[in-house]
């Protein structure tokens, strides 16, 4: 991007400003903030007088109306041309048309997306190169151009006709976006929205048929042999998008394939569809989300009591994700009594407002000196503003805030809202139904409370934007999603330091940041002396112990890498609730800041239950497992377990499906199935098929590393190290976590996975290869250069990246039969999977955790050896088949022939048609007929 | 056969125009015939100049497409295959392929090189008329007298979207510069701005009293339309307003489909034929017509302006049968 290189000195002010990269991007009031740089005591020149409490509106992506109009470029060739009709906003009538200067030449230069275009090429062309995958037979020769002719439909039933035409017509109106739109400057995000239609076509066609099992599997394998590549390419675009909406769905649509294909092809096309591509991989995860100072918790409010019929949407777990890169992110949920029956909404409300209420009092307690942040997503943010003012918090955050009512909008003098003292950021959509920005500033002026206000241009309650939007600015939802979440930080910063100041604990924090590095260290060795606090029951009920580091400074526990990356979700049920709120009420506020020890009551908070969608995504990987027969702690089961996966994929496999025995040597490694390594033994079970699950850190101590296939029996205890520095880095092994619902770890987290393609047919050199060298301690990644030409980096929201190719000799991946880890290990832990995290975008995750924010709990490195024909994956790029035709040799001419050639006028054909239509008549006329004239006297 | 002209059968306001050569800004062009193209055995209908500049091909009602040297007038190489009479032709980006559209409800791409046919469009119910490739050269867009418009696909041939565009004949069809819009015009006096990726149908545009569209396109930076219509006017639009911004008139076009064109090589121009057997020539800012080409014995059904230099070809129908190419110095 040129355009951020040219504007660094902006940048730079801009940050000092604690605005976001992609903020300066973004078309924003951006005078405003030049005005500040130059005068930071101005007054902004929207404040308003009577509301000194308000800050001035923040506008994302609302295109000024000037814009809209004019068209500016045109001034840069005319300068003296400011008052023409043409490029002004003003269409006055003084001007006389001939007054008008046109341009019919200067092309209007198209603005610079405002992501890495060429990184969201490449992942936008995912599925084009890996579209071989979903082909049956990887050898046959391609369908041809016209196999749309050579399809034999005969024996179809009419519900198939039926539904292979609707697809058909769906893809091919996707075909025509695709050509329509390549090599316009925004193409990606053009792309991701024709992408998206077609998804939706195909879902659409696929309901009609109610996913009617064998039809649509039917339909699968027909459209996988009989679509030309570009077309099954298209196709698979489609079905990546529906994976991410309906798994279950498209796995079942899958199923047939995949007992044709094997698991090799299976295995290579659910990659290629975990997670549909998104434009703005790169400049996302390169401009990672900046943390909070005072290592804030943030409370989020749900905008309804839970259930499991309707579990809380993608949008709001996506943020919830989202904001545990700021923070410490603690979701509080209401379960319906009684099922919800008889219950009143005005109860349902007070049993809301008060879990949320009584979780606020509860951290106060255990953390006396953690600001709280209360967020909330609509209903939630009216929930979270009550909380606001019945207890202390720091800061709240209110995203699409509903401020009309069904009594009109909010701010009448009994609206207990107006007593608000905390402050408080409004972030609205431009579009919402359920506010309106004008309204909201005369909502602002009464709140005694310091606010701001963000209003998202083009975007609704829930502040997505419309297609139309991303459309005429290459936008992304991402994108704008993280400009949301920089404006929220810069919200929370102001706010945080401020608050930092008058706690006076400032020193204590640095104290501990300064602390972290020896402390990593010390619960490390910690972990591993504490076996026996592996096999502690992760009930509900349990009663934890006080904690070996509970002594610790409380601060640190949250602030610490290793505490820290772990989301916690509580859930309070209304039970416990109600005892909590009479005890903890007795507590005070602001307690001073002790030593404080954990209490048993803390850990009575019950661990919520594990995310559907984790489970679903491990479902996915159908993988060869074999229990370890000696699992040190069979006891630990129940305990969430984040997971490092990896699995290595040989895409000779994957393209041949036959077993390539030399490559191995390892008998359980048949050449189909990906080769895994499995680390962790809080199951008990040495995975060797693949699943590298370090156990949750109570567990730790036992974790092994069983990578090499014949040592499948090597002792946990011989590999301590690389599983110690794997979980004490990755994991939150803290034995200081204080709460086990802390330990329920990887509720928020897609999981973060990442293919490691080996683009240098290196397959000889098998990841589990037996040979015990010691050349494997060399473990040599290059990581950037293939990636580009691989490089499919897909993250679908930046907490995920999909798949990272990293060109690595494989056979430095293996593991030694002697137990010690080697290139995995030193990928993992020295430095190699920093580095790999700060080189790869989108591993951000990893890298943030490491300076003590969160973690994803599912990591999935993905190695493959690809063999190098491969690399004739290329897109179709056929050229058009020259469909000879004999040039017939200069035809007999008859000019007398009653044909429409652009030679003949109008009126012959209007005439001879009309007259035909009207009265049958056929009339010849010559070449060079009538005048209109005439043809109007006929009629 | 090209006939070579002596330098002083110029234009009759090339006299006028010398006089301000000095100016910045030239008022008036000085057209004069270069070369005159025999071949066509029938009317000519329809010249294009090739994007590279170097060739220029015609089609015409003797069911070829002939491709002429620009430089020196030379012919070049005929293609044939067509079984009907072919009303547009039209090139592809790189100068490499031709489109053109027949009678006989077929469009066809051509290689330029080998003079092979590549692919036979086939799909319209009628005579196709008009046609264009976009900038990319990976769609064709077609207008045919079944009323409809249809989007092709170079690579397959095959058609990928149709446009229940028009109730009457579509007599234009063309791409903006980026490739994201078509225009048509039709004889039931609308012009349809479509969107290329989705055929959504976003602007039509209609004139107080509706007279048949014979001709349309985009300026060459897509932020007009020039329009033609049968009661010989030429109009300039600004679409995405759809304001009418000027008018051209002085010429007569009421029977056939006239090609006009935008001049931008040198001043800026607009280019029409012209039913009086000469090509018209106007300022495009102030309307005025700065000059009229003589010599063509017959209705100048097409003229065409070269890509970078001032060169004018035109072509007439069956009482000419001949293509003439016109110089000047701005």
């Amino acid at each position: 991007m040129a355009h951020r290189g040219g504007e660094r000195d902006f940048q730079t002010s801009a940050r000092r400003m604690g605005t976001s990269l992609l903020f300066q991007l973004s078309v924003h009031e951006r005078e405003l903030d030049l005005v500040f740089l130059d005068h930071s005591y101005a007054k902004p020149w929207s404040a308003h007088p009577d509301a000194s409490s308000a800050r001035p509106t923040r506008m994302l992506f609302v295109t000024p109306r000037r814009q809209h109009e004019s068209t500016i470029q045109m001034m840069d060739k005319h300068l003296c041309c400011v008052k023409y009709v043409w490029s002004g906003p003003i269409s006055s009538p003084v001007y006389s048309e001939s007054d008008v200067p046109i341009d019919v030449e200067t092309v209007t230069s198209t603005p610079v997306p405002l992501y890495d275009n060429q990184k969201a090429r490449s992942v936008m062309n995912e599925c084009e190169r890996h579209v071989i995958f979903a082909r049956t037979d990887a050898d046959a020769p391609p369908p041809p151009e016209d196999w749309e002719d050579h399809v034999n439909r005969t024996g179809w039933t009419m519900a198939q006709n039926k539904l292979f035409n609707k697809i058909l017509k769906a893809l091919q109106s996707d075909r025509l976006a695709r050509l329509a739109n390549e090599g316009a400057c925004n193409e990606p995000v053009l792309r991701r929205v024709a992408v998206d239609k077609c998804a939706r076509r195909v879902r659409q066609a696929l309901a009609s048929v109610s996913w009617d099992t064998k039809l649509i599997q039917w339909l699968h394998t027909t459209l996988v042999e009989t679509l030309s590549l570009p077309m099954l390419a298209a196709y698979l675009d489609a079905l990546q998008t529906l994976k991410g909406k309906i798994p279950t769905l498209i796995d079942r649509m899958l199923v047939s394939s995949h007992t044709k294909t094997g698991a090799a092809g299976a295995e290579a096309l659910s990659l290629l569809l975990k997670r549909p591509w998104d434009p703005a991989v790169g400049v996302l995860s390169h401009n990672k989300p900046s943390k909070l100072p005072g290592s804030p918790l943030i409370l989020i409010a749900s905008s309804g009591p839970s259930s499991s019929v309707f579990p809380t949407s993608r949008r709001h777990r996506f943020w919830q994700s989202q904001l545990s890169c700021l923070g410490k992110v603690i979701p509080v949920s209401t379960h319906l009594l009684n099922n919800g029956s008889g219950v009143g909404v005005l109860q349902c409300l007070e049993h809301m407002i008060g879990a949320v209420r009584s979780k606020v009092l509860e951290i106060h307690s255990h953390f006396p000196h953690k600001p709280i942040v209360l967020i909330g997503w609509n209903t939630g943010a009216l929930v979270a503003c009550h909380v606001s003012v019945m207890e202390y918090v720091t800061a709240v955050v209110c995203l699409g805030f509903p401020l009309l009512t069904v009594d009109g909008p909010r701010g009448d003098v009994d609206d207990p809202l107006l007593d608000m003292k905390t402050p408080v950021l409004f972030v609205i959509g431009q579009n919402s139904l359920q506010c309106h920005p004008e309204a909201m500033e005369d909502f602002r002026e009464k709140i005694r409370a310091e606010n701001s206000l963000v209003v998202v241009g083009g975007a609704d309650d829930n502040l997505r934007i419309s297609k139309a939007k991303k459309k005429s600015e290459g936008l992304t939802q991402s994108m704008v999603d993280r400009c949301i979440q920089d404006e929220i930080v810069d919200f929370l910063t102001g706010v945080l330091t401020r608050a930092e100041g008058h706690m006076g604990s400032e020193p204590r924090d640095q104290d501990a940041e300064k602390k972290k590095k020896p402390r990593d260290a010390a619960r490390r060795d910690l972990a591993f002396e504490v076996p026996e606090r592996g096999s502690r029951p992760a009930s509900p009920a349990a009663k934890l112990p006080a904690s070996p580091s509970g002594s610790e400074d409380l601060s640190s526990v949250s602030s610490s890498p290793t505490s820290s990356p772990k989301t916690k979700v509580t859930t309070v049920t209304s039970a416990q609730k109600s005892s909590q709120i009479g005890s903890s009420q007795l507590l005070k506020r602001h307690v001073q800041r002790t030593e404080a020890v954990l209490t048993h009551k803390q850990a009575q908070v019950p661990i919520s239950s594990e995310q559907t969608e984790e489970v679903e995504k491990e479902d996915l990987r159908v993988q060869l497992k074999r229990h370890h027969p000696s699992s040190p702690l069979p006891g630990s089961k129940a305990s969430k377990r984040p997971k490092i996966k990896v699995s290595l994929i040989s895409h000779g496999d994957a393209a041949g499906g036959a077993c390539a025995p030399s490559q191995g040597g390892a008998p359980e490694v048949s050449g189909g199935k990906p080769v895994t390594m499995t680390l962790g033994q809080a199951s008990g079970a040495k995975e060797l098929t693949g699943l590298l699950t370090t156990a949750k850190s109570s567990a730790s101590s036992e974790g092994g590393l069983s990578a090499s296939p014949a040592s499948s029996a090597v002792s946990s205890s011989t590999a301590p190290s690389a599983v110690h520095t794997l979980q004490s880095r990755l994991v939150a092994a803290s034995p200081g976590n204080s709460l086990p619902g802390a330990t329920s770890a990887s509720s928020l987290l897609q999981g973060l996975s990442f293919s490691l393609q080996d683009i240098s047919s290196k397959s000889s050199g098998l990841p589990a290869s037996p040979s015990p060298g010691p050349a494997p301690q060399a473990t040599s990644m290059k990581l950037p250069t293939p990636m580009q030409s691989l490089g499919a980096i897909t993250t679908g929201t930046s907490t995920i990246v999909r798949t990272i190719p990293v060109a690595t000799t494989l056979s430095s991946l293996g593991a030694t039969p002697g137990g010690k880890p080697t290139a995995i290990h030193q990928l993992l832990t020295n430095g190699g999977l920093a580095k790999l995290a700060s080189s790869l975008p989108g591993l951000a995750q990893i890298s943030n955790q490491a300076s003590g924010l969160k973690v994803p709990t599912t990591i999935t490195l993905t190695l493959r050896g690809q063999p190098s024909r491969i690399t004739t994956l290329s897109p179709v790029g056929s050229g058009a088949a020259l469909s000879e035709e004999p040039a017939p040799q200069a035809l007999p001419s008859s000019s007398q022939q009653p044909c429409k050639f652009r030679g003949a006028p109008v009126a012959q054909w209007l005439r001879a048609q009309l007259l035909n239509k009207r009265w049958a008549v056929r009339i010849h006329q010559p070449f060079l007929g009538n005048p209109v004239g005439q043809f109007c006297c006929v009629l | 056969m090209a006939t070579e002209e002596a330098g002083d059968s110029k234009g009759e306001s090339a006299l006028s125009s010398s006089a301000n050569r000095s100016n910045q800004v030239p008022e008036k062009p000085n057209y004069a015939l270069r070369f005159t193209l025999l071949g066509h055995t029938e009317a000519v209908s329809s010249v294009k100049f090739s994007p590279d500049g170097e060739w220029l091909a015609s089609s015409a009602a003797d069911k070829l497409i002939k491709i002429w040297s620009v430089r020196d007038g030379k012919y070049e190489k005929t293609l044939c295959g067509h079984s009907l009479e072919i009303s547009d032709v039209a090139w592809s980006s790189d100068s490499s392929r031709l489109v053109s559209a027949s009678d006989d409800k077929t469009l066809k791409i051509w290689e330029v090189r080998s003079g092979k046919c590549l692919k036979t469009l086939k799909g319209h119910s009628n005579y196709v008329f008009c046609c264009n490739f976009n900038p990319l050269s990976n769609l064709i867009v077609s207008g045919s007298f079944d009323e409809s418009v249809k989007i092709w696909e170079v690579e397959t041939g095959k058609c990928l979207k149709t446009l229940s565009a028009h109730s009457d004949p579509v007599s234009a069809v063309h791409f903006n510069c980026s490739g994201s819009l078509i225009v048509s015009g039709s004889y039931d006096g609308l012009c349809r701005i479509w969107d290329a990726a989705s055929g959504q149908c976003l602007k039509t545009l209609v004139d107080d009293d509706n007279p048949p569209v014979s001709f349309v396109q985009f300026s060459p930076n897509g932020k007009y339309i020039l329009t033609a219509t049968l009661d010989s006017t030429l109009k300039l639009w600004d679409y995405s307003r759809g304001r009418c911004l000027k008018t051209y008139t002085g010429h007569k076009n009421e029977k056939y489909c006239i090609f006009a064109n935008f001049s931008v090589t040198g001043g800026k121009w607009i280019v029409s034929g012209s039913e009086d057997n000469m090509v018209y020539i106007w300022n495009l800012q102030t309307k005025e017509i700065v000059q009229k080409l003589q010599g063509h014995t017959d209705v100048v059904i097409s003229a065409t302006c070269h890509p970078t230099e001032n060169i004018i070809a035109s072509a007439a129908l069956e009482n000419d049968k001949t293509i003439k190419l016109w110089m000047s110095d701005h």
